[in-house]
């Protein structure tokens, strides 16, 4: 799983969720991507299932481009813990996937078999993402 | 002038369907033709800042402006729909028509679209004359297949070329008919239109042809590994509890 190897504050605020992406928003490697149409909070658990999720599928032929990290730290704090006492210990690490993102990018010659693989890696993840596709100038 | 953008697409449409109908060899053909001239009538804009601009994208305008060749730019309103079918080609040379301004030719230079639905939001168009040699990018299109148990990995979808404005090819076509493992076309071995030369550095790398990998059994292969590291390491030494640094 994507988790940073070294971070310089342990408890961070909670990631903006307003406005839109303002880069990354077209396809830059591949021939399909995941584009976010909602703002949300991507795990890094929901990144690893998405992903294998495509590779599963696509099994050989192709390639895969993961285009968000999780570079931010979300905090929980205990059940049951009465409010104080100070901030809670880092529970996720998650991306700020913004409305327009390109998430996920494939290379794969079988115009079928792209889609169902990128159809089955937007089941993992919480938020509503649409396919783009180089060809159709949908960018 | 709404009239002259569609009976240009309807042309290209015509031409497209023609060659598709001859045969495949003709229909790759098309995809060298220079990309077709578009007229568009204009206007000046007088107001600026995000409120005028705002309004006339409610009109169904795109704001756009005008440089080049040393000149002051010129702030434009274009004609929604018709930059939207104008602009489906990114190097479409556009003859624009400005009303109280006479008449200009231009390339599209940058255009700003909203991320999600795609819409037009601002044009910036790059002033060209005739015989005036420009460079754009045109996109790679790769024929035929490889052998089996390959990949093909496009590593530049797009290459910069230097051309006449007027006569810019719409594509490079690349075979990879039979290509075996290791091929690699580079910039240089790309067969270019007649009157185009590479702007590009003549060894990047546009197309590599390598041996098909299975990426799950490798993923499942790493993880295993992963795993054992992981284990090998716990029980090698065990972790320092800091809960109770947290819990302070």
């Amino acid at each position: 799983m994507l988790i940073p190897r070294k971070i310089k504050h342990r408890k961070q605020h909670s990631p903006k969720r307003r406005g839109v992406a303002k880069g990354g928003t077209s396809l830059a490697f591949g021939e399909y991507g995941i584009q976010a149409v909602e703002g949300h909070y991507v795990t890094n658990r929901q990144i690893e299932a998405a992903r294998i999720a495509i590779t599963r599928h696509i099994r050989r032929g192709g390639k895969v481009w993961i285009n968000i990290y999780p570079d931010r730290p979300l905090t929980k704090k205990p059940a049951e813990t009465r409010m104080g006492s100070g901030k809670g210990s880092p529970e996720w690490w998650v991306a700020n996937v913004k409305p327009g993102r390109i998430m996920f990018e494939l290379s794969y010659p079988n115009d079928t078999v792209a889609r169902e693989a990128l159809t089955r890696a937007i089941h993992k993840l919480p938020m509503k993402a649409k396919i783009v596709t180089r060809e159709t100038g949908d960018l | 002038m709404a009239g002259s953008v569609i009976d240009a697409v309807r042309c290209w449409r015509a031409l497209v369907a023609v060659t598709l109908s001859v045969d495949a060899h003709r229909t790759l053909a098309w995809r060298s033709f220079t990309v077709s001239d578009v007229k568009i009538a204009a206007e000046l804009r007088t107001e600026f800042g995000k409120g005028a601009a705002r309004r006339l994208r409610r009109a169904d305008k795109v704001p756009a402006v005008l440089y080049g060749h040393g000149t002051d730019p010129i702030h434009l309103a274009l004609p929604g729909h018709d930059t939207m079918l104008a602009l489906k080609n990114p190097n479409a040379l556009i003859t624009l028509d400005i009303a109280g301004g006479g008449s200009e030719m231009a390339l599209p230079k940058h255009i700003q679209r909203d991320p999600l639905k795609g819409f037009i939001e601002h044009v910036d168009l790059l002033l060209v004359k005739r015989g005036e040699k420009v460079t754009v990018d045109i996109p790679v299109i790769l024929e035929g297949d490889a052998i089996s148990g390959t990949r093909v990995s496009l590593d530049s979808p797009s290459i910069s070329i230097e051309a006449e404005a007027t006569h810019l090819p719409e594509s490079v076509t690349v075979s990879i008919d039979g290509l075996d493992i290791g091929t690699q076309i580079h910039a240089s071995d790309l067969v270019l239109p007649a009157g185009t030369s590479l702007a590009a550095d003549p060894d990047t790398l546009v197309v590599n042809i390598i041996a098909s990998q299975d990426v799950a059994a490798e993923d499942d292969a790493a993880a295993e590994q992963a795993a054992a590291d992981e284990a090998a390491e716990a029980s090698a030494t065990p972790t320092e509890e800091n809960s109770a640094a947290d819990e302070s």
